[in-house]
């Protein structure tokens, strides 16, 4: 994630001339401007401008090959009756509705754990954090595939119970739990965050609720779930944003193919299936930001919402 | 503490930023088109292929540059799957690799948008090469693509895998009833653990050979579909009755295994395919011998073969080196040197030249020896497909994978996939 620095207006010597002060302030202006402007540049060429190209690319037909054709609203027009996309639609919402909150509760629980005083807590912390780290690599989707493939481990040990599931990567009925463990052990990231976050509530709140005689369910509820909510927020909002733009896996998973039977299909694996395969660029790009847009009210939303749930440190609630 | 303010702007809603892809003119002698021992030109050549073939490629090249000490030759590979999604990306920045592996499904594509290079426009040797071959590398009057060697369509078993279930191997002289009989014997005596073959009605070649075996062309010659509703759904319930038993491998099963085929992961005991996939299937299998049978059909007279340039070789229509670019393509499909190294792993030869100086043992033998033996069947070669071929053939197979796994009815599976095909021709017209 990037944020832009800001610029320091460390106030000179309240004795020097008004002339001489602004003149130093705008020399920090312009060291300040050097110092951002690889990132500036990098910005606009790397990310504002082929977002306007590609803004402009989802009103037209283009193949990649030949100038893009101008044809309006057409391809948006197209998506809602195309029966991939519908689809693409419906396995993503259930990656994301079902795979975050668990994740979210995975992580949260884990840094609960880990946040009390043991022995070894380092190494804990580390071997949690860990799968994050490999998570989105095209090896781990390759480990997984062979894991959960016909009588690999899963099926084995699962068989071994008495549960006989076959393997999960050709089930279209198991791809989608299959997913969904995928990102909840892939938690290390919120976790981390969480921890930090718990790190922040003050130990005598515990302490004066524990002389009140409450339980740790009720010490949950009343004060770390408030106190924490604030990163809760902050880890809801980018993990349902990440969670949208799941790729790597399933494209190593489906061998790029989004089956079994379209249930692997998620929405910007069609994505890039439409504009690199059948040569529909535009109509890629109108997928593209159409999920911005989705996304961006999705995350409008969240804001709204946490308004009635979000406390604030200084906050009068 | 947690303040709101920091906390807002700590919130950056990140969006997913594009490469920028730079198309880079090497070699010391850009100037030029022509380079000289002292300075050579150097061109790109990309492929598609395994380890195998990388390595025959790799030997091919240094051959080359070492009897043209004026170009060097910057060889670069990947596998099939993302080989061209790779091109795409590269024609849309205007950086095709200067000589590209091409295949018939995509020649079309590009051609007719202006990618490829008119081979007409510079020195390339065809005399070699069979007369109804060359047409498949031609759009629209002008040869865009050399074969750089030919495959044909068959019937692959396993007579060990046949042997050890008690199945008697058959002589290929059979019409569908008697194979799908074979594939419900194999399946039967198999006990679940082998099957007869995976659904060949997913495969769209052989889709083409059965249309050809009932006069139907697929395409029309102004770029539309040459066959009805009808023949797709009659060809999909070929296999109607197999779908579920143990003659045909399930549809789960066929997914694990991929990126294999279920013949060479060694689920079924037999596959239909391209001859020069032996060598493949033996490499995965683990199988000590293969055979090669032809394609049943209903017409004894009319089995619908015909041999398809497996590879084509093409250059960028704007490649700065088209001297250096030609001599390398007509290096590649002519030298007898280089037919001895790839040998029937890229399929048979193509040319003359290359078939007279190509020594064949073992693998290589059996897939000869089965297109001689198919060799009063074979008609002339297809044209390259229509535009936006490569979409339809991979929903071919998806719609049928849908098929299989019960998604799909069979009315609904030929709608979808003419729908498909409809809407796809209309974008390209």
């Amino acid at each position: 994630m990037t944020s832009s620095p800001t610029l320091s207006r460390r106030a000179v010597s309240s004795k020097a001339p008004l002339p001489r002060k602004s003149r130093q302030r705008a020399a920090d202006a312009r060291a300040g401007y050097t110092f951002l402007l690889p990132w500036l540049l990098g910005f606009i060429a790397l990310t504002v401008g082929p977002m306007i190209s590609s803004l402009y690319l989802s009103f037209t037909n283009y193949n990649l090959f030949e100038a893009p054709k101008w044809i309006g609203f057409d391809n948006y027009a197209t998506l809602f009756q195309d029966e991939r996309f519908l689809q693409s639609v419906g396995v993503t919402v259930g990656y994301v509705v079902f795979g975050t909150p668990l994740k979210l509760a995975a992580a949260l629980a884990v840094a609960m754990l880990l946040n009390s005083k043991r022995k070894g807590q380092g190494f804990y912390r580390s071997a949690f954090y860990a799968p994050s780290l490999v998570g989105a690599s095209v090896s781990i989707a390759i480990v997984w595939k062979a894991m959960f493939g016909d009588s690999g481990p899963v099926d084995q040990g699962l068989s071994f119970f008495g549960i006989n599931l076959g393997g999960w990567v050709g089930n279209p009925s198991m791809t989608m739990p299959m997913f969904i463990l995928l990102t909840v052990w892939q938690f290390g990231a919120p976790m981390v965050i969480f921890l930090a976050g718990l790190k922040q509530i003050p130990a005598d709140l515990y302490e004066a609720a524990s002389m009140d005689g409450a339980g740790p369910v009720r010490k949950f509820f009343n004060i770390t779930w408030p106190m924490l909510s604030p990163v809760i927020f902050f880890n809801l909002l980018m993990e349902t944003i990440h969670a949208f733009q799941i790729f790597n896996s399933a494209y190593i998973i489906s061998n790029g193919e989004g089956g079994p039977a379209g249930s692997t299909l998620f929405y910007t694996l069609y994505l890039y299936l439409r504009g690199f395969s059948d040569f529909r660029m535009g109509y890629a790009s109108a997928m593209a930001w159409l999920l911005l847009i989705v996304v961006g009210i999705l995350t409008l939303i969240i804001f709204r919402t946490s308004k009635s749930w979000v406390h604030y440190s200084g906050d009068s609630k | 503490m947690i303040n709101r303010r920091y906390f807002l702007t700590t919130v950056v809603v990140g969006t997913a930023s594009a490469g920028i892809l730079a198309a880079c003119g090497t070699g010391p002698n850009n100037s030029g088109q022509t380079g000289s021992a002292e300075n050579p030109v150097t061109i790109r050549y990309t492929w598609w292929g395994n380890d195998d073939r990388a390595e025959r490629t790799r030997k091919a090249i240094a051959l080359f540059e070492s009897k043209n000490p004026d170009i060097k030759v910057n060889g670069n590979f990947s596998d099939g799957a993302s080989y061209f999604q790779q091109r795409a990306t590269e024609a849309a920045g205007g950086g095709l690799p200067d000589v590209m592996q091409f295949d018939l499904i995509y020649l079309r594509d590009y051609a007719q948008r202006n990618q490829l290079l008119d081979l007409g426009t510079v020195k390339i040797d065809t005399s070699g090469f069979e007369k109804s071959l060359l047409p498949s590398g031609q759009v629209r009057g002008k040869t865009y693509g050399i074969p750089n060697s030919t495959n044909a369509f068959g019937v692959f078993y396993d007579p060990a895998k046949l042997a050890s279930l008690g199945v008697k191997a058959p002589d290929g002289n059979w019409n569908y009833d008697q194979y799908k009989a074979f594939l419900r014997d194999v399946g039967s005596k198999g006990g679940g653990a082998v099957y007869g073959s995976a659904d060949f009605t997913g495969i769209w070649w052989m889709f083409n050979i059965w249309l050809r075996q009932n006069n139907i062309e697929a395409f029309t010659s102004d770029g539309k579909l040459g066959f009805a509703k009808d023949d797709l759904k009659k060809w999909w319930s070929l296999t109607a009755d197999l779908r579920g038993t143990p003659a045909i491998v399930s549809e789960e099963r066929v997914t694990q295994v991929a990126p294999k085929s279920p013949f060479g992961a060694g689920l079924t005991a037999s596959e239909m395919y391209w001859d020069n996939l032996m060598a493949g299937y033996m490499a995965d299998s683990g199988a000590k011998e293969l055979k090669l049978l032809p394609v049943p059909s209903n017409n004894p007279d009319n089995l619908g073969l015909f041999l398809k340039p497996s590879q084509l070789m093409v250059a960028s229509a704007k490649t700065k080196y088209k001297d250096a670019a030609a001599r390398f393509i007509n290096f590649m499909v002519n030298d007898p040197e280089v037919g001895d190294i790839f040998k029937t792993s890229r399929g048979i030869p193509a040319s003359k030249g290359q078939r007279d100086g190509t020594t064949y043992s073992g693998t290589d033998t059996a897939v000869v020896d089965y297109e001689k033996s198919i060799e009063k069947y074979l008609k002339d070669a297809p044209e390259p497909p229509i535009v936006g071929f490569g979409t339809l053939e991979t929903s071919f197979k998806r719609v049928n994978s849908d098929l299989n796994y019960g998604k799909l009815t069979l009315d609904g599976a030929v709608n979808a996939w003419f729908k498909e095909a409809e809407d796809l021709i209309k974008q390209n017209a």
